[in-house]
């Protein structure tokens, strides 16, 4: 690591300037990807702009039909909320089922999705659920938002507010984990409600994404058994040591179907 | 009196003892849930110094020229230092194997690096940051060379020596025969083969490899803290290494954070920074970070067993024949033939065969190189049980009755293995049959069959684990390997009455300070609550062989016992004149010394204790004065264990998942010191070898860099793969060995192993999948279960 200033804004305005006045800022929220990264001098950002002080950014609200989740919300606090559990379950469990406890209460929603990694947990629900990104600057859908491997649609100096959930009329989430880090190897979210019927997939690819073959057949038919047979191609999946670009592709289906029974439990 | 008589006799004298075989809570947990261990990270002497490695990025490279002048430009470096010059002032470890090549390892490589990660410079600085600093700025120009991976094709033409001074990368091939083998193989019905492949492993243990070595220079002494399992041999090494005499080398081993049989040789970094400390004059600390501990260690079990079963239709078992190999690595921290031979000698496990072959397969390869790692015959147990299965399989015969027809029953020991190890008191056919009995096989055949019509695939495996434990120096001697397993301990008897223990073992992590003071506190009449004991310091502790295998108990316990039986003798001597009584009609009690009949005749140890140092007169004519005893005590040739193991697993069908639903463990360790601390070495060991089976696998890729250095990609157990584990033991005595202590630590990774593979397979068998890699990951799990369905 390297030497940097550090600042800690009361406003997200404040937070903005100082990530304007700074080239080489950078945005901190619960750290977990930004520190071991610096840690290893992969990344050396002049300034750390801390968004722990800034109030407005975190608690979970309903608004207008819709659940409403600040960015510096851990996920434990998703995953622990009265309104989550009642509203979206699956969501409260995608929130519970990430990483390790130490994880969950550093970790939060906003650095979870401005990273995009694309083995995250959140990136599958945003897009199975058809959340909205709230930045300081504008509304982002979820399906907008996650562009490639480690990349979103935020632009320079954009800073991610809070995202917003319709509250679906079923909903499931299920994931194949790696033991250590509790990543998806292949996690996918199905749901059907206000933006649809939809079915997301992370940890299979380099970013998350929607199966439309898949949610066409549980537009008919919102049952496991209708997934039977609908395969997703392997030639743009993820390979490594644990899972190959075949096993993932298995597994897309295999998970999309326990998502469906969950939901549906 | 017959062993058996004699058996029963030992257990009888040791009810009466009031300490040994109590689930006694560990001393030495005081100070580690206080957060006052004292690990030698914890350890800082002024003026320290910090070291950090450079290491090569390249599997096998050739070294043309090392530049560290922009390195000693930084300020803060203190020193940088190349293989070349270390060369200069210290000797190389050179490893002898009988009726091979030896091999030669230089303090850091001086012409090549054999292996990703190999050390070839050390960097010397006013701390960890800087030094880590300076290794970035030390430029190595490189000569890459073709990588050798593959240890059956090590050897193929054209291939490149990994070590240029022996004569070939197949390093042994040497074939052991017992009894008749051609005969059994002319006159089987049938010739049975299976496989069995284990991964490379790594230790892992919470504290990493960490040494701080300090310069004496007024006493021209140096002194050596870091985790050493055989703490005394590692003074040897150092000081022959370093042109020291013995007693200028003191090696302290604090407290250990986990050494599973890593920590016991001298590594290159630690004796660098030792070297580097006697030639600065400085203190110097080195601890190893994760990267380093998982690339650069030692890795372990990269082992294949291929066995041919000549059997009679009748699943009579006439002979073994096996061809075995292991990937040895780089380097030879021990004799490259070692470890693949007791994987030979313990192949027929709990089988009584009488005719068996082996051959070993060594190669020398551009890998990290193997050490002994918790068990290293690990795979044996599977191996063994594995193959009663396949043969059970091809004759149509159900595996549980041949392999009972085949085992090791109590009747039959004393008994004698092809290979010539003896067996006794081993409950092994006993303790599967109990297990069977309380299982109900045919309830989960059933029950298998019906989770079959619904599509689960459910499964059982049984593991029949032979643990050798204590290997006595006649082992040794027979082995042709240097050595000894004898032991050394000194109980000493204060002024005060206190007791202070120490011997050569040297705990890491076993809760020796406690299982010490309890077979002590019994020997003398005292408590353990009385009696100290410190170990892995040689200016205190006796010289020993040290822990590794599992002679913690019947040696290093077993020679305190003595010991204390010794001192025993002089306390009541010193009793019986001053009750003027005989000896023989006395004994201590709650630490005073009282006759066997009367009642309130009666004299404080503590008196004793007190008339031994300070009023020496009144002690018998001719005793002399002070309460010490040491003593050695040599072990038999070989001692054993026995357990046997019941993992019953559900494999996802779906996703190739593998849960473990039921593990259960019946453990005849013979006598136990304290209970509670073996169900602790069973819960660890089962736990390392559900590791081996599921998830732990350290890959190379065709580069030969290691892709799995970090503990996201090296999966370890954890406690949602690690189920409930049942411990139930038997206590069967070993007649030859102080208290019938047997020892026990590695069996269960043995057992585990085993089960949980025959497990596995075992609810796979249905579909026709066959199992013969480790690790079972669920995408290779799947993969198996596709390919039979599919064919």
């Amino acid at each position: 690591m390297y030497g940097f200033e550090y600042h800690k804004p009361s406003s997200l305005d404040e937070a903005a300037k100082l990530l304007a006045d700074n080239e080489e800022a950078s945005l901190i929220a619960g750290g977990h990807t930004l520190l071991p990264t610096m840690k290893q001098r992969l990344a050396a950002p002049s300034a750390i702009v801390d968004l722990g002080g800034i109030a407005d950014l975190k608690g979970i609200r309903e608004e207008g039909g819709n659940i409403v989740v600040g960015a510096i919300t851990t996920h434990d606090a998703v995953a622990g909320s009265d309104v989550v559990q009642a509203k979206i379950p699956a969501m409260a469990r995608l929130a519970g089922g990430i990483g390790d406890p130490q994880v969950r209460n550093r970790g939060t929603i906003g650095g979870s999705i401005a990273n995009n990694d694309p083995a995250a947990d959140y990136p599958a629900g945003l897009v199975g659920l058809g959340a909205i990104v709230r930045t300081n600057k504008r509304e982002i859908p979820a399906d907008d938002f996650f562009v490639a491997l480690f990349e979103t649609a935020l632009e320079e100096g954009e800073i991610v507010k809070e995202v917003s959930f319709p509250v679906p009329e079923k909903a499931g989430y299920a994931k194949f984990h790696n033991p250590a880090s509790r990543y998806a190897i292949v996690g996918v979210f199905v749901s059907r409600g206000p933006q649809g019927v939809r079915v997301a997939v992370t940890g299979a690819g380099p970013c998350v994404f929607r199966v439309k073959e898949m949610e066409d057949a549980l537009s008919g038919n919102w049952s496991a058994d209708a997934l039977k047979g609908i395969t997703v191609p392997e030639d743009e999946l993820n390979a490594d040591l644990h899972a190959s670009a075949e096993y993932r592709a298995h597994l897309v289906g295999v998970m999309a179907r326990r998502a469906v029974q969950a939901a549906t439990a | 009196m017959s062993k058996a008589e004699e058996s029963a006799d030992v257990a009888a004298s040791v009810a009466e003892q009031p300490f040994i075989g109590q689930r006694l809570p560990r001393k030495e947990d005081r100070r580690f849930v206080i957060g006052k261990g004292r690990f030698t990270d914890d350890i800082s002497v002024p003026g320290m110094l910090h070291a950090a490695f450079v290491r090569s990025p390249h599997a096998h490279a050739r070294i043309r020229s090392i530049d560290t002048e922009a390195a000693l430009k930084l300020p803060g470096v203190v020193a940088v230092i190349t293989g070349r010059e270390l060369a200069e002032f210290t000797s190389p470890f050179v490893c002898q194997q009988e009726g091979a090549a030896p091999m030669e390892m230089d303090a850091l490589p001086v012409d090549k690096a054999r292996f990703a990660g190999d050390p070839v410079a050390c960097v010397v600085a006013v701390d960890r940051y800087v030094a880590e600093d300076g290794v970035d700025l030390v430029e190595v120009d490189w000569d890459a060379l073709p990588p050798v991976l593959d240890m059956h094709h090590a050897s193929d033409p054209g291939v490149p020596l990994v070590d240029e001074k022996i004569p070939s990368n197949l390093h042994t091939r040497e074939t052991h025969r017992y009894g008749d083998i051609d005969g059994a193989f002319a006159r089987a019905d049938r010739v049975v083969k299976a496989e069995f492949r284990s991964q490379r492993l790594t230790h892992v243990p919470i504290e990493t490899r960490s040494v701080v070595a300090t310069w004496d220079e007024g006493r021209e002494e140096l002194t050596y803290y870091g985790a050493a399992q055989t703490a005394h041999i590692l003074r040897t090494t150092l000081a022959d290494r370093l042109g020291l005499s013995e007693n200028q080398v003191r090696v302290v081993s604090p407290d250990v954070g986990g050494g599973f049989g890593l920590k016991l040789p001298l590594f290159r970094e630690e004796f660098t920074v030792a070297a580097m400390a006697m030639r600065l004059k400085r203190p110097i600390k080195w601890v190893e970070d994760r990267l380093e501990n998982l690339t650069a260690s030692n890795h372990a079990r990269d082992d294949a067993v291929s066995v041919e079963v000549a059997v009679l239709n009748d699943g009579t078992v006439l002979g073994v024949r096996a061809n075995l190999w292991a990937d040895f690595g780089a380097y030879a921290f021990y004799p490259p033939s070692y470890i693949i031979n007791v994987i030979g000698w313990l192949l027929l496990g709990a089988y009584k065969i009488d005719n068996y072959e082996y051959t070993v397969n060594v190669a020398i390869t551009n890998k990290c190189p193997a050490g002994t790692l918790r068990a290293p015959m690990a795979i044996v147990t599977w191996a063994s049980d594995g193959m009663m299965h396949r043969v059970a399989e091809e004759l149509g015969l159900d595996p549980f009755e041949l392999r009972r027809k085949n085992m090791l029953s109590l009747d039959d020991q004393p008994y004698q293995s092809a290979p010539g190890y003896p067996y006794e008191a081993l409950t092994l056919r006993e303790g599967f049959d109990e297990t069977l009995a309380k299982f109900d096989i045919d309830a989960f055949r059933r029950e298998q069959a019906d989770a079959a019509e619904k599509g689960r695939l459910i499964g059982v495996g049984i593991a029949s684990v032979v643990e050798p434990t204590t290997y006595g120096s006649a082992w040794y001697k027979a082995s042709g390997d240097d050595g000894s397993g004898h032991e050394a301990a000194t109980v000493k008897l204060e002024p005060t009455g206190a007791i202070n223990v120490t011997a050569g073992i040297v705990g890491t992590g076993q809760g020796y300070e406690t299982s010490l003071a309890q077979v002590v506190a019994d020997a003398l009449g005292s408590s353990p609550a009385n009696v100290d004991v410190r170990l892995g310091d040689t200016y205190i502790a006796p010289y020993g062989m040290g822990s590794r295998g599992s002679r913690g108990a019947a040696a290093g316990h077993g020679v305190a016992y003595l010991a204390a039986m010794d001192l025993r003798e002089k306390v009541l001597g010193i009793g019986a004149h001053l009750l003027q009584r005989p000896a023989e009609s006395l004994k201590i009690v709650n630490d005073e010394v009282v006759t066997r009949s009367d009642v309130g005749v009666s004299v404080p140890v503590r008196e004793i204790a007190r008339i031994a140092y300070n009023d020496p007169t009144s002690l018998p004519d001719g005793m002399l004065p002070g309460l010490e005893a040491h003593r050695t005590y040599d072990p038999p040739f070989m001692t054993f264990s026995n357990a046997t193991h019941l993992c019953q697993v559900e494999v996802d069908a779906e996703t190739g998942g593998v849960t473990i639903v039921k593990y259960r463990v019946h453990e005849d360790a013979g006598t136990l010191i304290n209970p509670m601390i073996v169900d602790g070495q069973v819960h660890g060991g089962v736990s390392m070898g559900i590791g081996q089976v599921l998830l732990e696998e350290t890959r190379y890729d065709e580069q030969g860099m290691n892709v799995s250095a970090t503990l996201a990609d090296y999966l370890m157990p954890t406690m949602d793969t690690v189920p409930m584990i049942e411990v139930e033991h038997l206590e069967t005595p070993n007649p030859n060995t102080p208290q019938g202590i047997k020892g026990m630590a590695e069996g269960p990774v043995q057992g585990a192993v085993a089960s949980v593979a025959l497990a596995v397979q075992d609810a796979v068998a249905r579909s026709g999948g066959r199992l013969e890699q480790l690790p079972f990951t669920p995408s290779r799990l799947l993969g198996v279960l596709r390919a039979s369905r599919s064919g």
